[in-house]
């Protein structure tokens, strides 16, 4: 077992307008990116139970090019209302830390 | 196809650049120079101000290499999203700067500054014909959000800068753009191929950011050929990877495979990508696949109200460990307050963020025991005028620093307030009611230009 942290070179959140976030995590080599992305442990359903998002509000897209995973979520108040938090979606990757990645 | 040379100076005009690379870069037998002037990502106040988020220092000091390079050079020089968010008195900041920049250099020049601001009548008859939709989770427009908007601006894309560029304008200052539309406009008006004309603008708008080290922003050049194109810094000293190349389609984008574009999408589907020397990547393999409804962007903002905030800290482990009570305490006590001043409770919304337990993410924190030893209040007040922003604040800070709670020993105060004065007036807020898209026949509609000889 490793955490995600810990096998991940890039782990971060940025709006991709103001209504999402993304986040994508980027790891150094094909070995790593590729024991991620088989271990099944990123998916909709698994990135939904740690944001509290139903699975059909979480896009999951491999990219192979960058040795990268991008994640895709709702916002939880569009960038500047009077309830946001995070105007550039910035700290929303905390959570993904620590999930846990079979040898 | 001829081959065509940029230089994207900046990836954001007033986020700077080093004369060094600017330099060596304009050695390059260059097309065209150009730098995006904006984004949203600041949040809406900018855009509802019609201000810039960087300062007009940094403004002129970016354009003025850019102009006087562009002229004695004779080739264009182009910005999009001017001022940051494209609105009328954004743009108008920038073409003052340009003005001076022109009489303080003695230059002469044809300028054209391209208008994004939409009219609110304008809006509801394209609503009304049902040409506007929204762009992601958002409601329909209703005419409602149209005559509550305080500024709306349409992202143009490459055929304003086309326009202007034909009827003989040497720089083109233009509203809201689409980041890469600034880039590919002239390529694509000298048919290179647009799936690779579209990648490369993408990749450049940022500058700086696709490369090592990421020393702050600076030139980045691209050369687009037949069959692929060329990213390379423009500093001696940095480097364009690979790897950060293929990345940077994943910024700030819901896919890196897909990149929606007014009038089509480019597909990096089967981009490759390859180190051709340890400061050079080449790309090919980017298509573009065109679209039957040509659509633009929209984006608007409306009044939020007044803003006035105060900070605090907590040591108090007591207070720490009852701290979500005793707020809810608090919002009690100033409706109370509020009532007896003749506030009503829709007059304002008052709003307390907890630092070092859920600020950050409210309800998708998964921590929900703190283990901090001191934690901050973040309290902020909306509402219609200042005063009762002031007012309600003044409420809140009184109950924060001397309501009850269980256990409570610090009787004196409950609060570390670090400033005095405590109450910060912000001045007025806005947020984003307006994100969706517009559906057109003519991609000129919305935009009109302005030449002017200077």
């Amino acid at each position: 077992m490793a955490r995600l942290a810990d096998l991940a070179q890039v782990l971060r959140s940025k709006n991709a307008g103001a209504l999402l976030c993304t986040l994508d995590m980027m790891f150094e080599d094909d070995a790593t990116y590729r024991r991620v992305l088989d271990s099944n442990a990123i998916t909709p359903r698994s990135i939904a139970a740690l944001y509290g998002l139903s699975d059909n509000e979480v896009s999951v897209i491999p990219y192979d090019v960058a040795y990268a995973i991008k994640i895709t979520i709702p916002r939880l108040h569009a960038s500047g209302d009077p309830a946001d938090s995070d105007i550039y979606g910035a700290q929303q990757h905390a959570p993904l830390l620590g999930i846990e990645i079979p040898d | 196809m001829p081959e065509v040379r940029m230089m994207a100076t900046t990836g954001m005009l007033g986020y700077g650049y080093t004369e060094q690379a600017f330099r060596r870069g304009l050695e390059q037998d260059l097309d065209f120079i150009a730098a995006d002037g904006g984004s949203m990502d600041p949040g809406p106040h900018y855009l509802g101000e019609g201000i810039p988020f960087v300062s007009r220092q940094a403004l002129k000091r970016d354009l003025s290499l850019m102009i006087e390079a562009g002229i004695e050079r004779n080739i264009p020089v182009l910005v999009g999203s001017a001022g940051g968010g494209g609105s009328d008195p954004q743009v108008g900041l920038v073409r003052e700067i340009v003005e001076e920049i022109a009489a303080e250099k003695k230059l002469s020049f044809k300028l054209a500054v391209i208008h994004s601001e939409l009219e609110k009548s304008y809006l509801k008859q394209k609503r009304g014909a049902g040409k506007i939709h929204p762009l992601g989770p958002i409601n329909e427009l209703s005419d409602d959000d149209i005559d509550e908007s305080h500024r709306v601006v349409g992202m143009m894309g490459v055929e304003p800068f086309q326009q202007a560029l034909e009827d003989g304008a040497q720089v083109v200052l233009a509203g809201r753009a689409t980041d890469a539309s600034i880039y590919s406009a002239i390529p694509l008006m000298r048919g290179c191929d647009p799936g690779l004309t579209w990648h490369l603008a993408k990749i450049i708008e940022c500058a700086g950011q696709v490369t090592t080290p990421r020393t702050g922003q600076d030139c980045v050049l691209g050369t687009l050929r037949d069959d692929h194109f060329l990213v390379e810094p423009g500093h001696p000293d940095k480097r364009c990877t690979r790897m950060r190349i293929a990345a940077h389609t994943l910024y700030e984008n819901p896919s890196p495979y897909h990149l929606v574009e007014p009038d089509g999408t480019l597909v990096t589907t089967d981009a490759e990508y390859e180190q051709i020397d340890p400061r050079v990547v080449k790309v090919s393999g980017s298509r573009f696949e065109a679209t039957n409804q040509y659509s633009i962007k929209l984006e608007g903002v409306k009044q939020t109200g007044f803003r006035t905030v105060f900070i605090a800290g907590v040591r108090d482990p007591v207070l720490i460990s009852v701290i979500d009570d005793f707020i809810a305490s608090c919002h009690q006590r100033v409706a109370g307050e509020a009532e007896t001043l003749g506030i009503a409770a829709d007059a304002y919304r008052l709003n307390i963020r907890v630092y070092g337990k859920n600020a950050t993410m409210g309800p998708r924190e998964p921590v929900t025991e703190t283990a901090a030893h001191e934690i901050g209040v973040l309290v902020d007040v909306l509402a219609d005028d200042e005063d009762t922003s002031k007012a309600i604040m003044a409420k809140a800070r009184y109950a924060l620093l001397h309501t009850d709670f269980p256990g409570r020993k610090c009787i004196s105060g409950n609060l570390a307030i670090p400033f005095s004065p405590s109450d910060m007036l912000v001045g007025m807020t806005y947020a984003f009611n307006v994100w969706h898209t517009m559906d057109l026949d003519d991609p000129m509609e919305p935009f009109s230009i302005d030449m002017i000889e200077l």
